[in-house]
C-alpha cells in the first residue's frame, strides 16, 4: 500500500502527449505522460494518470476518491482553430456596412504571427481563410455612436428578414455584434429579441451569442473574431471537459474538474465564455513561477520556458505581473486578458541551416517540435534540430531520453550535422554544433535582455527561474554574462507548467470597456465614480451567476475590482487594483495614485505623464474563490557531496572548443544539499541539467537547483 | 531546403498549397534552384532554343543562334531583348469610362482625364502578358533589361552561353 494520498491532479493535455501532475497531503508530487487521445481526451487522460500513479505503487480506483481538485490545460481548441477544423456553419449579424470584417481584417491580421523579415516581405502577406463565409454574414442597418448615443435605429425588419434567410441556410449558431455595442447594448438586444421570436416561428433552435454580453470591449474586429472563435473551437471543446468530468466522476472523483484560464484562474467547464481558456500553454508557467516567487520572497522573477518549438520570457516585476488584454492567436486579432509572455521561436526543436548564399547559420522558423531531430530515427526528420546538436556535443544521454523509452542515434545527428552544416562552413562538426547552441542562446539571452531593459531594470534586479523540457540544458548559457541575482532550475522544470496549473485559483475575470476621462471637475468625477461602480456591479452580478451555477457561495467569493488605465494618449493601458465601491470625493485620487506608482514599476518613473490627463478605458472584476494549492515539501539538507549511488559515470561533453570529462548524476538520486561541481550532467527521465565547466548547482531544501559560477 | 522538381513545377502553376509557397518565398535559395526552374520552363514551352532568363509570365530571354531574343512560351518572338518587347506586342488601352468599367464597379476605377490602363498582348497567342498604369501619354515603360552577362559569370558563375 502507497503511504501516498494523491490531493492534485493536474492535466496538461498537448498536441501529441497529456501530461499529469498529481500531489499528495504532505506536496510531494509525481509525474505521469501518456500520449493524447484527441477524440476522447479523457482517455489519455486516465492513461498519463495511471502512469503517474505508478511510480507510487498505487492505482486509480484507490485514490479518485482523495482527489480534492483537478486542473486541465490543453492545446485542443487552439489546434481545432489553427487547423480550422471549428463547427459551423455560424452566422453573424452586424452594422450593415461592416459586412467585409473577415476579408479585410484591419490587414493586421494578413501579417499577424508572422517573422519581422516577413512583415517587411509584403508578398508574403495573406488574408486568413474567414472562419465565416461572407454569405453568412448580414448587414443589419442600425448606428450607435462612441457615446453610446443612438444615431440610426435598428430596422427590425431587416434583422428578421436575415435569421429567416441564416435558418434557410442551415447556421448552427447566431452571433451578433454590432459597432459600439459595449457602450450600450440596446440595439444587440432588441435585434436577439426578433431574433428569438423568428427562430420560435421557423421551429429552428440554436444558441444566439451577443457581443455585448459575452465581451462588452473596445475594438470591433477582435471583439467579433472572439465571439465567433467562441462558437467555432471553444464551443466543441465543452463536450471533451464534460466527458472528462463524467469520466472522473464515473471512477469515484468528487473534486471538481476546472479549467485553466489565459488570464491565470481556473474556471468550470460550463463557463458562459469557454474561450478564455484557449491559450493556456505558458500560463501555467507563470502561476508556477509566482508561487515560487512567493515561496522565496522575490520581488523580481524572470520566467524562462524553453520548450520544442518556441523560447518564452514573462517577467514578475515587484511581484506584479503584467496582462495584456489584446493577443494575437492562430493569426486571430482576439481580445482576451492574458498573462503577458514574448515568445521568440527558438526551442530545442528548432531546425539548423546553412545559407549558401552568404555561408551563415540560420535557426528555424521551423522546428522538429516532439519529433526531436535526426537523432530519432523514426521521425522523417532530415535537417539537424538543436536537440541533434545537443546529442553530437555529448549534453544528452541518448540512452536515457524520456528514461529510455526512445531511441536516439547520435552518430545519425552527427552525420547530418557534418554533411549540411559543418562541411559547408568549412569546420568540424563538434565546432559547428557548438557554435549552433551557442548563437541559440545568444538569441535567448538577447530576448530575455532587451525584455529586463525594457522595463527599466538591469538582469541584476531579478532572479532567473529556467523550466521546460529543454530549459535546465540550455539556461547555463543563455544566462552566460548576466548577473541575475540567482539562476534556478526546479528538479521538476519538464512538468513545471502542470505545477502552475495547480496553483491557480479558482477565478472567474470579466472586462468591460468604459472609457472616462477622470476630469478635475467634483462633480464629473463623482459622476464617473458611480459610472465605475456601475460597470463592476454589473460585473460582480455576472460572476455571481457563474459561481451559483457552480455550486459555490457568492457571498464567500473574494470581489476584486480592478480598470485599465494609460496616460491619455499612450498606447499601452495597465491594470490597477480598486475599491468597490470607490469614493465619490476620493477614490479617483487614490486610484491615481496607485497608477502613478505602478506605471513607475513597470515601465520607468521618468516616463510618467500626469500632464496629459489619466484615461480609464475598461473595468474589470475578478471573482476568486481560494482553492488548496500544492506545498512544496521541504527537506533536510544534507551535505554538499552526493551520494555515490547519484553517480552514473562520466561522459565526454563539448564546451568552449574542447573536450571535458563530465561526471554523470542521477537526479532522482541527488539530496538537498548536495552540490554538483561542472562539468557535470544531471539526468532525470524527463531533463536534463548541464554544468558546464567552472559553475556548480546546488540544490536546495525544496530540491531546487541553484545554478551559480564555482 | 531543397525541393524536388514536382514541388517547383506546382509552385510555377500556382498548385501548391499556400502554406509551402510561403516557406519557400520566406526560406533561403539553393544554388541550382535558378537552373531547376528554367529546366521545367524549358520542358513546358513550345520552342526548342535555350531559356536563359525567364522575363515572366509566359516570356523568356532565349538563345536563338548568336542572337538573343525575347520569346513568347508560344513561340511569338519580340526580337533582341536588349529593346522594349512591348514595341511588338498588341496593346488595348483602357482610357474612357465604358472600357473601364468593363473591370471596375462604376464607383471605383481610375479617373479617364488623369490615367489609362494599357494591357500588352501577344500577337501569336493573345496572352495578356503585361500591363500599365499610367498617366496619358506616358511613354511605353521599358520594365527591365537585365545584366545577362554579370548575372550569369557573378551569380551563377558560369559562361554566359553564346550560341
Amino acid at each position: 500500500m502507497s503511504q501516498h494520498s494523491p490531493r492534485i491532479l493536474a492535466i496538461d493535455a498537448g498536441g501529441t502527449m497529456t501530461d499529469t501532475f498529481v500531489v499528495d497531503e504532505t506536496g510531494a508530487f509525481t509525474i505521469g505522460k501518456a500520449q493524447t487521445t484527441p477524440d476522447q481526451e479523457s482517455e489519455g487522460l486516465l492513461t498519463s494518470f495511471d502512469d503517474a500513479l505508478r511510480y507510487w505503487n498505487t492505482d486509480r480506483a484507490s485514490v479518485m476518491p482523495k482527489l480534492q481538485t483537478t486542473v486541465y490545460s490543453g492545446t485542443s481548441m487552439l489546434n481545432r482553430l489553427l487547423e480550422r477544423r471549428g463547427d459551423g456553419p455560424i452566422g453573424v449579424l452586424v452594422s450593415a456596412g461592416m459586412e467585409d470584417y473577415f476579408r479585410m481584417e484591419r490587414a493586421a491580421q494578413t501579417y499577424a504571427g508572422y517573422a519581422f523579415s516577413d512583415r517587411l516581405h509584403v508578398v508574403t502577406h495573406v488574408h486568413n481563410q474567414p472562419l465565416v463565409p461572407r454569405r453568412f454574414i448580414k448587414g443589419i442597418r442600425e448606428r450607435t455612436s462612441f457615446f453610446g448615443e443612438e444615431v440610426v435605429p435598428l430596422y427590425r425588419g431587416e434583422v428578421a428578414e436575415a435569421v429567416r434567410q441564416l435558418c434557410h441556410d442551415g447556421i448552427t449558431a447566431l452571433c451578433i455584434s454590432f459597432l459600439f455595442s459595449y457602450r450600450d447594448p440596446r440595439h444587440e438586444l432588441e435585434a436577439e429579441n426578433i431574433v428569438r421570436q423568428v427562430l420560435q416561428e421557423e421551429g429552428y433552435d440554436i444558441p444566439v451569442y451577443l457581443s455585448s454580453r459575452s465581451n462588452p470591449v473596445r475594438g470591433d474586429l477582435a471583439r467579433l473574431n472572439t465571439l465567433v472563435v467562441e462558437v467555432y473551437a471553444a464551443r466543441p471543446s465543452r463536450q471533451q471537459l464534460f466527458d472528462i468530468r463524467d469520466r472522473m466522476k464515473a471512477e469515484g472523483s468528487t473534486a471538481p474538474v476546472r479549467v485553466l484560464a489565459s488570464y491565470g484562474g481556473t474556471v468550470s467547464p460550463d463557463v458562459e465564455w469557454l474561450v478564455t481558456t484557449l491559450i493556456s500553454g505558458p500560463i501555467g508557467g507563470i502561476l508556477g513561477s509566482r508561487r515560487l516567487a512567493d515561496l522565496y520572497h522575490l520581488e523580481n522573477l524572470v520566467c524562462t520556458d524553453v520548450g520544442g518549438t518556441s523560447f518564452d520570457v514573462g517577467l514578475i516585476t515587484e511581484r506584479e505581473l503584467l496582462t495584456r488584454t489584446e493577443p494575437t492567436v492562430a493569426r486571430f486579432l482576439l481580445t482576451l486578458p492574458t498573462l503577458a509572455m514574448d515568445s521568440i521561436g527558438a526551442g530545442t526543436g528548432t531546425l539548423v541551416r546553412v545559407d549558401p548564399a552568404v555561408k551563415r547559420v540560420t535557426l528555424g522558423p521551423d522546428s522538429a517540435g516532439y519529433r526531436l531531430g535526426v537523432c530519432n530515427p523514426d521521425s522523417g526528420i532530415i535537417v539537424p534540430s538543436i536537440t541533434d546538436c545537443d546529442v553530437a556535443l555529448g549534453y544528452i544521454n541518448p540512452d536515457y531520453f524520456l528514461g529510455g523509452e526512445v531511441h536516439i542515434d547520435r552518430e545519425r545527428a552527427l552525420a547530418a550535422i557534418e554533411e549540411q552544416i559543418a562541411r559547408p562552413l568549412g569546420t568540424d562538426p563538434f565546432t559547428a554544433a557548438e557554435g549552433v547552441v551557442r548563437l541559440l542562446e545568444t538569441q535567448m539571452r538577447d530576448h530575455l535582455y532587451g525584455m529586463v531593459l525594457g522595463m527599466g531594470y538591469a538582469p541584476e534586479n531579478y532572479t532567473l527561474l529556467g523550466y521546460g523540457g529543454g530549459g535546465p540544458l540550455h539556461v547555463a548559457g543563455y544566462t552566460v554574462g548576466l548577473k541575475f541575482q540567482d539562476v534556478l532550475v526546479p528538479s521538476w522544470a519538464a512538468a513545471f507548467s502542470a505545477f502552475g496549473g495547480a496553483c491557480a485559483d479558482y477565478s472567474y475575470r470579466y472586462d468591460r470597456s468604459v472609457d472616462m476621462l477622470i476630469r478635475a471637475n467634483p462633480s464629473e468625477r463623482q459622476m464617473m465614480a458611480a459610472g465605475l461602480n456601475q460597470a463592476w456591479q454589473l460585473l460582480h452580478q455576472r460572476i455571481a451567476e457563474e459561481f451559483i451555477r457552480d455550486g459555490l457561495n457568492p457571498d464567500a467569493m473574494t470581489f476584486l475590482p480592478s480598470v485599465r488605465m494609460q496616460y491619455l494618449g499612450m498606447l499601452d493601458d495597465i491594470e490597477v487594483r480598486a475599491t468597490w465601491p470607490i469614493d465619490p470625493d476620493h477614490g479617483l485620487d487614490e486610484l491615481i495614485e496607485r497608477f502613478d506608482s505602478l506605471f513607475a514599476k513597470i515601465f520607468a518613473r521618468s516616463a510618467r505623464s500626469p500632464e496629459t490627463g489619466y484615461f480609464v478605458t475598461t473595468a474589470i472584476g475578478v471573482g476568486v474563490q481560494v482553492t488548496e494549492k500544492p506545498v512544496l515539501p521541504k527537506f533536510a539538507l544534507k551535505g554538499a557531496d552526493p551520494s555515490r549511488g547519484a553517480h552514473k559515470g562520466q561522459r565526454s561533453l563539448y564546451w568552449n572548443a574542447e573536450w571535458h570529462q563530465a561526471n554523470l548524476w542521477e537526479m532522482d538520486r541527488l539530496e538537498s544539499g548536495n552540490e554538483i561541481v561542472g562539468p557535470a550532467v544531471i539526468e532525470a527521465p524527463a531533463t536534463t541539467l548541464l554544468v558546464p565547466p567552472g559553475m556548480r548547482a546546488a540544490m536546495d531544501a525544496y530540491r531546487i537547483f541553484h545554478l551559480t559560477s564555482k | 531546403m531543397h525541393y524536388d522538381d514536382k514541388t517547383l513545377a506546382e509552385l510555377i502553376s500556382g498548385n501548391l498549397p499556400w502554406s509551402e509557397t510561403k516557406d519557400i518565398m520566406s526560406g533561403e535559395k539553393d544554388n541550382d534552384r535558378f537552373h531547376m526552374i528554367v529546366d521545367i520552363l524549358q520542358k513546358s514551352v513550345t520552342f526548342s532554343e535555350r531559356i536563359l532568363l525567364p522575363l515572366g509570365p509566359h516570356l523568356y530571354i532565349v538563345q536563338k543562334g548568336t542572337e538573343r531574343v525575347v520569346k513568347c512560351d508560344c513561340g511569338q518572338e519580340f526580337g533582341d531583348y536588349r529593346m522594349n518587347w512591348k514595341m511588338k506586342s498588341r496593346v488595348f488601352v483602357r482610357d474612357s469610362e465604358p472600357s473601364l468599367q468593363e473591370l471596375y464597379h462604376p464607383s471605383q476605377g481610375v479617373d479617364t482625364s488623369w490615367m489609362e490602363l494599357r494591357e500588352f498582348y501577344c500577337p501569336g497567342c493573345y496572352a495578356l502578358l503585361e500591363t500599365e498604369a499610367v498617366p496619358l501619354g506616358y511613354p511605353v515603360v521599358f520594365d527591365f533589361q537585365p545584366d545577362l552577362e554579370t548575372f550569369y559569370e557573378q551569380w551563377l558563375h558560369e559562361p554566359l552561353p553564346s550560341s
